[in-house]
């Protein structure tokens, strides 16, 4: 091999380094760690796999995991659908576009944190009033037991991060060639034919990037989560990395968490492998 | 050739990393000359973190060999793995907070003897127990706080009830049906506001009533149980009832503020089950209405009428991986914050700490939440906080909260809860 000089070596080192001490060491700790009963300062045994067996019996992990699950469906499916649905709408040549190009992705610039404590209060205030004034009562109590607090994080999360997933589809859709368009045009085709057989396919590796974004973000989210519900009412919207935290930190049982941790890796890295696997396998190329 | 090049820049590169390593290492080092002595304290109470730093600044005044630096990082479950993290790199600090018996075992490879200190002799009876270890006393009090029903003393007295008098569950119930029917007349929106939202309300203090009384309010005690009976649930069940069909609504959506700054400090709600350390938030809103309207009284209980829950958040420890110089001066510290004239002033006027020791007579604590707190310890009528045995652990935030919770916002009976819990807390003793 003639680029495994030197130099080769020496532009390397600093990143591998960088890696090896925040990334590698610390995982491979980790992994370590969650067989012992460490508390965040040291261990005095070794327990095998109870912490595996814990995990999966008595810890709220699975009932963490399967809310996650569901959140994730959801966010996915609704922030794909509406994200490119703003895209579709603010691409089409009318005035104030550009404007609402902006307004849609506002959202996004936003803090989750700042977001949840806002759309607390509109979920509690706001929608009660509503609620009230127009005698709607699935309007009121908003928050107050697991099922409005799972739709609470959806409506947060699908609010804030559908322009960003515009965004993308825009850039996608503005690189589709015109000429392929206005061909079908001529042929014919409806303008439905012309989204589903043209622009839906050209569009295809936008597809696997915004499925991989709302894909990793739906299970790594927490600050929303924090702010808008703490996990509550009786732990009923607790999402997995919420249950990871105050594992570690609330009950001090840092080895529990740094199983669950391994495990939520795991998942997460193994779906979105082979969501980008399968999406990658429909692009097409001009 | 290449190969000769990569050994040479592997054991370069190497070198270096553990120059820099040794020098993280190093950083910590103090000189031991001329008695000079340099102490540094990490604690969790950090509403007081300002006053902490005067204080320290008053005591390297009066003893220039000393240097006391103070960092503060708050929160029940922010301090502790800040304090793991300083104690794993080698920042390890002189003087440091316990949060209770969890604590009290998890840094118990860094807690020094304390039982010779003059504060801990000073100390009042039952404050000490949460923080035994082995026979030794491993911490020092802060404070004590005592919580209650805090009530609106210009409401109670509109609606011609005498706050003192409702020692018993009956008189209590009936006081509150007489608010509760001249509520209009009174202008408020009801005779209580339950946060249903903020779990340790129900689940640590008031629970701390019904739970604590079969380990006689001893946190080390119960920590060290290996069962629960729960026998005065029935009573536990009928105040959280009280409350919640008395409270202003919807309970689930009620958090701490909303119960404390928006339905108490605006005259909204007759009383809240709250404790002393609400006065500086209620004296930010509505300075006068701190100071003329707020009293409190205990919560009734049966067979401990008129005492009031008084007991210790946090409590001091000293490294004993420190010299022998530093850990002499963190004691030397400690005591003359707590034991000498002049901190004994600190703490009651600068911290408006209520004292955890003996020697405070005829002082007079500044505000009308710590005057009832400071009465009540001065008079041993108090009620001991067995649950800090349970907070560090995993049955309160995974078993007894949610369940708590989910009896509260109707979803479950309370028979179950209380079953629920009992399993719960047995087997977590169990495995331990």
């Amino acid at each position: 091999m003639k680029n495994r000089s030197l130099s080769f070596w020496l532009f390397l080192t600093p990143t591998l380094v960088a890696l090896a001490l925040v990334v590698f060491i610390p995982a491979i700790m980790g992994i370590f760690y969650s067989f012992t009963n460490w508390d965040g300062l040291g261990y005095t045994e070794m327990l095998g796999f109870k912490n595996y067996i814990t995990l999966f019996h008595n810890s709220g992990f699975l009932a963490a995991l399967w809310f996650t699950v569901k959140f994730v469906i959801v966010t996915v499916i609704l922030l794909n659908v509406i994200g490119l649905g703003l895209a579709l709408l603010v691409t089409q040549k009318f005035k104030g576009s550009n404007l609402l190009r902006t307004v849609f992705f506002m959202p996004n610039l936003i803090g989750g944190l700042i977001l949840g404590f806002i759309w607390q209060f509109i979920f509690t205030e706001a929608f009660d009033a509503l609620g009230k004034a127009f005698h709607m009562a699935w309007l009121t109590g908003w928050l107050t037991d697991g099922k409005t607090g799972f739709w609470g994080l959806v409506i947060v999360t699908v609010w804030q991060m559908s322009g960003y997933i515009m965004i993308i589809y825009i850039a996608y859709l503005q690189n589709i060639p015109s000429e392929v368009i206005e061909a079908a045009e001529m042929d014919g085709a409806s303008p439905w034919q012309r989204f589903v057989h043209i622009t839906f396919p050209m569009i295809a590796p936008a597809f696997t990037v915004c499925m991989f974004l709302t894909l990793s973000n739906g299970f790594k989210i927490y600050d929303q989560n924090l702010s808008l519900t703490n996990g509550g009412p009786y732990k009923s919207t607790e999402m997995l990395a919420m249950n990871i935290v105050n594992t570690a930190y609330s009950e001090n049982n840092f080895a529990l968490a740094e199983a669950k941790a391994l495990i939520f890796f795991l998942i997460v890295a193994a779906i979105s492998l082979l969501q980008v696997y399968y999406n990658r396998k429909r692009e097409v190329d001009l | 050739m290449t190969k000769g090049w990569k050994k040479l820049g592997v054991s370069v590169l190497a070198g270096a990393m553990a120059l820099t390593l040794v020098g993280c290492g190093k950083s910590n080092s103090s000189s031991s000359s001329d008695k000079k002595v340099k102490i540094t304290i990490f604690q969790g109470k950090v509403e007081s973190n300002k006053q902490f730093k005067q204080i320290a600044a008053t005591y390297h005044k009066l003893h220039p060999n000393v240097t006391i630096s103070v960092s503060s990082v708050g929160g029940g479950t922010d301090y502790s793995p800040v304090l793991k993290t300083r104690i794993s790199s080698g920042n390890a600090p002189t003087i440091f907070s316990l949060a209770g018996p969890a604590d009290v075992k998890q840094f118990a490879s860094q807690e020094a003897d304390l039982s010779n200190t003059k504060a801990a002799k000073a100390a009042q009876p039952g404050t000490l127990d949460a923080v035994k270890s082995n026979g030794k006393t491993v911490g020092l009090p802060f404070n004590v706080e005592g919580y209650g029903f805090v009530y609106n003393k210009t409401i109670f007295k509109k609606a011609g009830i005498n706050p003192t008098s409702l020692t018993t569950m009956s008189k209590l119930t009936a006081a509150v049906k007489k608010i509760d029917s001249q509520k209009s007349k009174l202008g408020i929106k009801g005779v209580f506001a339950l946060p249903g939202k903020e779990t340790w309300i129900l689940s640590d203090h008031l629970a701390n009533l019904y739970v604590g009384q079969e380990f006689g309010g001893n946190a080390q005690k119960m920590y060290k149980s290996k069962s629960m009976k729960f026998t005065a649930n029935k009573e536990m069940k009928s105040m959280i009832d009280l409350q919640k069909k008395y409270s202003v609504g919807p309970v689930m959506q009620l958090d701490y503020s909303a119960q404390v700054n928006q339905n108490f400090s605006q005259g909204k709600v007759a009383m809240i089950q709250q404790g002393d350390w609400i006065y500086p938030t209620v004296e930010q809103i509505d300075k006068k209405f701190a100071q003329n309207d707020v009293g409190m009284i205990p919560i009734p209980v049966k067979g401990y009428e008129n005492k009031m829950p008084v007991g210790t958040s946090l409590y001091w420890g000293v490294n004993k991986n420190k010299s022998q110089a530093e850990q002499t001066a963190a004691k030397n510290f400690l005591d003359w914050l707590y034991t000498s004239k002049q901190g004994k002033k600190l703490v009651v006027n600068k911290l408006h700490f209520v004292p955890a020791y003996k020697g405070y007579t005829g002082m007079k604590m500044p505000d009308a939440l710590t005057q009832v707190v400071f009465k009540y310890s001065q008079q041993h009528k108090t009620i001991g906080w067995a649950f800090p045995a349970y907070t560090g652990t995993s049955w309160d935030p995974n078993t007894f909260q949610p369940n708590l919770q989910k009896y509260l916002s109707g979803k479950q009976n309370w028979d179950t809860t209380v079953k629920n819990s009992i399993k719960g807390w047995n087997e977590q003793q169990a495995s331990n």
